[in-house]
């Protein structure tokens, strides 16, 4: 009896700590889900332009973050107060955020994958400095270009020769011979001139930049999809030792 | 009327710059190495060096042809259909084939500039560059253009020294310049070419996971349905909750079990 009372009382501690865990854990998933969302290095134009939204894994992440912390509290109870109904509905709507968490971790592992240099590079091509704007969200786009390869020193995607391998919207109302490649891409002073207009246009070192942007797009994203699906996925796999735990514990506990 | 000396050959063969420089060649320009102490001795103080640049087509059946001597020349003017060999020096400034009519005489001249700057002392950047000025094609001046290429070419291009009599000197031709051809951004295809292993990795383990719990709480689900359909005779509340906590109460006589129905799970029921 007294053994037993032990592993209850021991089975019991354990639950308790996984629940606090997954509370923990809960917050911290919020937590970041919306400083990914806030966009803080304003890329949100550029990944959003590319039609997958990467940003859908984030926003069910907010709600799972506090749906955990919820229902961890609710565990809690359940297990101190061994009651068969809380843990049962504990049980289900655990499963429930369970399968919004896996939808989540999927979507941005899967998002994050369909952001190659080409789908950036096409998208660049189509919509940089287009002439008419269809809507606002093209002007959106140019400038958050523009602050890009300001920003980061860099010129298109994998280089300035970018606009000299493809046509693009940029192509069509900007001359060759004067603009082989946007301005911004040019060393630029103070004032935002080019130190040497000539250098840039024949592309002498030290006059423009080199480097695409692609890097400079990319690490945030890696960033955010790490966030996402791998500390969901951790999280998950918590939940669920967590999960058989109680399952357990509840089929031992008797009316 | 004696006939004009014909201009001297130099040597001197026009190339595009070396160095890496990545605006060398794009769609509509490309830069040539200036020609530094090329025509010192040929040059007067009021020469003018002019760039002749002629379309480069037409010349591969030529060459084919067979070559004899050091360097492969067209074999006879009636085979020969590219610009570059039926060239004509023009015979005094006003004779220049002007920007304006690239597309009908497939050639012209351009950049010209004081044979002083081409001399051997004079400071100056390295390049020169074809087809810089878009304000002269637009406005349509007379003056010598230098305007971007309207096509790809392929061009071929010589210095020729103009003097008040006529051309002086002229260097040899380049070789071909073709200019680059921009292709469509349909083109690109934006899908990855694998899926990556993080959405396999991700997808497998958590799929497994998934199907684990929902087993189990199928399981469970069934167990509790089945035990309490064996042990309806117990007649207790089902929602009476009771902790594990025991009391000392004295032990009461054990039910007798209906045959065929076991304790599951085993070692957790007890009859208190």
């Amino acid at each position: 009896m007294a053994k037993s009372d032990d592993c209850v009382h021991i089975l019991q501690g354990l639950l308790v700590f996984g629940n606090v865990v997954i509370g923990l854990c809960g917050i911290a998933l919020t937590a970041e889900c919306i400083y990914f969302v806030s966009n803080p290095h304003g890329l949100y134009p550029v990944l959003k332009a590319s039609e997958n939204d990467i940003y859908a894994a984030a926003w069910i992440g907010i709600f799972v973050g506090l749906a955990l912390f919820a229902l961890s509290i609710l565990g809690i109870i359940g297990v101190i107060k061994a009651s068969r109904t809380l843990l049962l509905v504990y049980i289900i709507l655990m499963l429930i955020t369970f399968a919004f968490e896996m939808a989540s971790c999927i979507t941005a592992a899967t998002h994050r994958d369909s952001l190659t240099p080409s789908a950036f590079l096409k998208e660049m091509l189509e919509r940089y400095q287009k002439s008419e704007p269809a809507n606002n969200s093209d002007n959106e786009f140019t400038k958050t270009w523009d602050e890009l390869m300001l920003q980061n020193h860099c010129c298109g995607v994998l280089g300035p020769s970018d606009w000299q391998e493809y046509t693009s919207a940029f192509r069509d109302t900007h001359n060759d011979a004067d603009y082989p490649w946007p301005r911004k891409c040019c060393v630029l002073d103070a004032q935002g001139l080019p130190v040497s207009l000539d250098g840039c246009k024949l592309g002498v070192p030290g006059y423009y930049n080199s480097n695409g942007c692609y890097d400079a797009i990319s690490g945030p994203v890696n960033t955010h999809a790490w966030g996402v699906a791998w500390f969901g996925f951790a999280i998950l796999c918590w939940t669920f030792c967590v999960l058989l735990g109680t399952m357990f514990y509840w089929s031992g506990i008797e009316y | 009327l004696s006939l004009p000396t014909p201009p001297a050959r130099l040597p001197y063969v026009p190339h595009v710059p070396p160095m890496a420089l990545l605006g060398k060649v794009t769609a509509t320009t490309f830069a040539l190495e200036r020609p530094r102490c090329v025509f010192d001795g040929h040059a007067d103080a009021s020469d003018a060096v002019w760039l002749a640049v002629a379309f480069a087509n037409g010349e591969h059946s030529l060459l084919r042809q067979g070559t004899w001597g050091p360097s492969p020349q067209p074999l006879s003017c009636h085979l020969c259909r590219a610009a570059s060999a039926t060239f004509r020096n023009p015979r005094s400034r006003a004779d220049v084939p002007p920007y304006k009519q690239l597309p009908t005489s497939r050639s012209y001249m351009t950049l010209e500039t004081a044979a002083a700057e081409y001399s051997c002392s004079a400071p100056s950047p390295p390049v020169l560059r074809v087809g810089s000025d878009t304000a002269c094609r637009d406005q349509g001046r007379q003056d010598p253009c230098n305007g971007p290429l309207p096509s790809p070419g392929p061009y071929r291009v010589k210095f020729l020294l103009m003097g008040c009599r006529g051309p002086k000197a002229e260097t040899r031709w380049s070789e071909p310049i073709l200019l680059r051809r921009a292709v469509s951004p349909g083109t690109i295809d934006p899908v990855p070419a694998h899926r990556g292993s993080d959405v396999v990795v991700i997808t497998s383990i958590l799929a497994s996971l998934g199907a684990v719990l929902a087993t189990a709480v199928l399981g469970a689900l069934g167990a509790k349905v089945w035990g309490s359909l064996c042990h309806h005779d117990l007649g207790t509340d089902a929602f009476t909750r009771r902790s594990y906590r025991t009391h000392h109460i004295p032990p009461a006589l054990p039910q007798p079990l209906p045959p065929g129905c076991r304790c599951s799970p085993p070692g957790l029921c007890r009859s208190v």
